[in-house]
């Protein structure tokens, strides 16, 4: 028999597939400690000093958000406390959330463990998407802070009775059902009011995470005629 | 050529992330390039079973 | 060689290795019946969502939806091993009475589990209900006393296939699966931990799940290939061993980068978008070749085979090969072409999180596990049964045809509802509440929806004749004993 090729030798293969699977996971994890870096969240005095994190600190509640076009970027990216006019945060304009805007590092932080306790008890993964992963009976809670329906001119703040978006968007989180708005309606999940608080300070820390543009538009378009 | 890095942070893997093929290229080249010694090697051994 | 094999198909038939898998494959169908059943719940909730609202809400019956069929693909796995280990290795499986009694403890674990699920479904915010009522991360909901127990039992089995590997014959199949299932088991430990940050939260859950189901689960379908090709058609074992080999070196090559596909858009850097659209972009390459591996070698055996002129097919259990079959193509399809479809971050950017997933992630896991684990079961019920030439019976062709024209068409109905979607909730409406509704009202997406819940009755009615014929095939009179 002719020379056995390599091409066809077990043991070839078997080699291969050892370094590459064995490679490719240490790239990964190389990967994975750089991530980590990028993605832990970042502090009050980060913040105070202007840092752009790509997950802010809890206290960014105390803060304006918006979304708005970065030129650098090509897409949108959260806006904290104001644009420099280049797409850049200023982390300087405050807001307001539940009559204050000097929540201490650890008051915020606080509120957000119990909002992220809360979204995973109550299962909000399981009607709803939240960074785009989970159930899709719902809609994406990713920016939901910034949803227009949300905001004083919005049809949802007065249906609650409420003045603020975080008072309505809690009282909404308290007693879903008690207004629909459509046929799919979500249930009464034994929300508290402290849990409801931490629910939104959640959903508003969540909309100040970086996440490349996505939702794109968001908020953009109203009343454009949908393709029924 | 070059395209300006946009990422938040000018890490490494940032800074070779130039467009669909770059980082990629550069990552499937380092997996799939040392194949040639596990290539020769065996290649030895068969030679001198045969 | 392959041959001996064939010589002798029941190795091992009457050793408590085989009736433990058993044991595996009656408890999984079992929960996949559940799952289906759970599946139509929620189905119904989309056409009318009035159906046990606030009674068993959409997310309970989700919850346990999926975790139903993420538990009942492991038992099926584990029972598969349990199964092939003697005619694999040669020898009865070692520490087989712990293996039985971790069966129990896992059963047991499940069934405790499913009952909080259904009955005390939500618990306060605090740390008590991550312990005992569910994490709420999906597909591993379990709360943690069960990670802690699905940890013991994994490790137990773990701990059997090594000492049986190490003590018997150690084939390629052997090799790689032993090497899969520690990362398998493994992996499960970046899924338990809770943490504020919801983007650290996802990184990790991502690794748990992707890593399992592109790369952990693929090997594992790969080897089960290899030994069914020699079980059912006397593939050569070289052969077979040397495409396992070049399978796992493309599975894992692309798999484990592919994970990057996952970060576009949960707070990761930009770098992700390269490496995880060009990575994934190559996950199909190994799902083509496990279907071209699969065709080729049947061709080639019973090319041989023909020479004889009498005609016979070489597929010893045909039933069981009609599901590998399906396997080889399913997976190919669902994984492949659907997973290729969305897996660019331009099109991610708005396919992400929508029905779209949903109809990538019903095809993805019916054709690539749900298949062979079922023609798994049906070489466990030849092998039972002693059965020399397992036929195919008028129930195994129609629970075939109905379970997966049914998933077809819900796939089918589900794309179309994506795109839908995709275009007025996404792309038009800027994915906001408002849009979302906008998108949800559609008629196309409606009619999407009523279809799905057609097709998953079909499906469910495929799942009553498979389970027909798993209880009767083994005495009808067609198979040859
Ligand atoms: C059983 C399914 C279900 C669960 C669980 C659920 N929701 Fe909802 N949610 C819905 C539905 C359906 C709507 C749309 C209601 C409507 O439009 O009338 C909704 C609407 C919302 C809205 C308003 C829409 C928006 O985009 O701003 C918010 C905010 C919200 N949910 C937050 C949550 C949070 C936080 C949780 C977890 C604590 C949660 N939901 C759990 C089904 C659910
Ligand atoms: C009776 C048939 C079935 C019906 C009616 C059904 C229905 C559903 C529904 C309504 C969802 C929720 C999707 C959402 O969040 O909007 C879902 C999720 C899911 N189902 Fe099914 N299903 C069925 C069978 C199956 C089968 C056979 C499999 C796989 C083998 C499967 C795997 C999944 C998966 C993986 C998800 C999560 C999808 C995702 O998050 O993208 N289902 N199913
Ligand atoms: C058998 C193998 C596979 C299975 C079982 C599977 C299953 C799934 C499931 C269930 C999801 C939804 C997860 C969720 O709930 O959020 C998903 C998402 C995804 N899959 Fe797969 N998949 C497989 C292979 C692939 C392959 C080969 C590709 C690419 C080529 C791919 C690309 C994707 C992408 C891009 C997403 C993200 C969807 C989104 O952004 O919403 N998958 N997969
Ligand atoms: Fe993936």
């Amino acid at each position: 028999m002719a020379n056995k090729s390599v091409w066809s030798d077990n043991r070839f293969w078997a080699r291969s597939a050892a370094w590459i699977s064995g490679f490719a996971s240490v790239l990964l994890i190389w990967l994975t400690f750089d991530t980590s870096v990028q993605i832990s969240m970042g502090t009050d005095s980060d913040l105070k000093n202007g840092v752009t994190k790509r997950v802010p600190a809890p206290t960014v509640i105390n803060y304006k958000i918006t979304y708005e076009m970065s030129a650098k970027r090509g897409h949108e990216v959260p806006i904290i406390g104001g644009n420099d006019g280049k797409g850049m945060s200023l982390f300087q304009e405050k807001e307001k959330f539940f009559g204050k805007d000097d929540w201490s590092e650890k008051e915020a932080a606080e509120m957000l463990h119990l909002g992220k306790l809360a979204s995973q008890t109550k299962n909000c993964m399981n009607c709803h998407t939240l960074l785009g992963n989970g159930a899709y009976y719902a809609p994406d809670l990713t920016k939901a802070w910034l949803d227009p329906a949300w905001s004083s001119t919005g049809a949802l703040q007065p249906m609650t009775g409420k003045t603020t978006k975080e008072e309505a968007m809690a009282e909404f989180l308290q007693h879903p059902s008690k207004y629909p708005t459509h046929a799919r309606m979500m249930p009464n999940l034994g929300i508290t009011e402290k849990e409801a608080r931490g629910l939104v300070a959640f959903l508003k820390h969540m909309s100040s995470i970086d996440t490349n543009g996505f939702p794109r538009n968001f908020g953009k378009m109203q009343g454009a005629v949908n393709g029924k | 050529m070059i395209e300006p890095l946009t990422d938040v942070v000018p890490s490494f893997f940032a800074i070779l992330n130039q467009g669909p093929l770059t980082l990629t290229i550069f990552l499937h080249t380092i997996i799939v390039l040392p194949m040639i010694w596990v290539y020769k090697q065996e290649k030895a051994r068969l030679d001198s079973e045969a | 060689m392959a041959s001996k094999l064939l010589d002798n198909p029941f190795t091992g038939v009457g050793s408590e290795s085989r009736q433990l898998a058993t044991w595996y494959f009656t408890f999984a169908a079992i929960l996949f019946g559940a799952q289906l059943l759970f599946g139509l719940v929620i189905a119904i909730q989309y056409v009318s969502p009035g159906f046990l609202f606030e009674i068993i809400d959409f997310s309970v019956a989700r919850m346990l939806h999926i975790n139903a069929l993420v538990v009942w693909m492991v038992f099926a796995m584990f029972g598969s091993v349990y199964w092939l280990l003697p005619d694999e290795t040669g020898i009865e499986t070692v520490g087989i009475k712990i293996g039985k009694l971790l069966y129990w403890v896992f059963v047991v674990a499940i069934v405790i589990v499913v009952l909080v699920y259904l009955f005390i479904q939500v618990g306060p915010a605090d740390e008590m209900s991550i312990w005992f009522i569910h994490e709420g991360r999906e597909y591993i909901e379990a709360p943690r006393w069960a990670d802690l127990g699905i940890v013991v039992v994994a490790l137990g089995f773990v701990a059997n296939l090594f000492m049986t590997g190490i003590k018997g014959k150690q084939t390629g199949i052997i090799t790689v699966l032993m090497a899969n299932m520690i990362a398998f088991a493994g992996l499960y430990l970046a899924g338990m931990f809770f943490t504020d940050n919801i983007s650290v939260d996802q990184y990790w859950w991502w690794w748990v799940i992707h890593l399992w189901v592109e790369a952990t689960w693929e090997v594992f379908v790969g080897a089960l290939a290899a030994y069914g090709l020699i079980q059912m058609i006397g593939a050569s074992r070289k052969v077979v061993e040397m495409w396992l080999w070049i399978e796992v070196a493309m599975l894992f090559g692309s798999g484990i980068l592919g994970l990057g596909h996952h970060y576009f858009w949960i707070g990761t850097p930009e770098y992700w978008w390269e490496i995880g659209a060009l990575f994934s972009a190559l996950e199909p390459l190994p799902l083509v070749a496990m279907f071209i591996h699969v065709m080729y070698d049947w061709g080639k055996q019973q090319g041989k085979k023909s020479l004889d002129g009498t005609g016979e097919s070489v597929v010893n259990n045909q039933p069981a090969f009609l599901w590998f079959w399906m396997n080889a193509f399913g997976n190919f399809l669902g994984a492949g072409v659907w997973g290729f479809f969305h897996t660019l971050p331009q099109v991610n950017l708005y396919t992400h999180g929508t029905q779209f997933t949903s109809a990538h992630g019903h095809l993805s896991f019916f054709g690539a596990y749900a298949t062979i684990l079922i023609g798994m079961m049906y070489l466990a019920i030849q092998g039972k049964n002693k059965i020399k030439v397992m036929k195919n019976t008028k129930s195994s062709l129609w629970a075939l045809g109905l379970t997966v024209g049914g998933v077809v068409g819900m796939t089918i109905a589900l794309t179309i509802s994506g795109y839908v979607q995709v275009l007025v909730s996404r792309a038009q409406m800027g994915a906001t509440w408002s849009g979302y509704f906008d998108g949800q009202a559609s008629v196309w997406f409606a009619q999407g929806m009523d279809w799905r819940l057609i097709m998953g009755v079909v499906t469910f009615a495929g799942f009553i004749f498979l389970i027909k014929d798993f209880l009767t095939t083994g005495q009808n009179p067609v198979h040859q004993k």
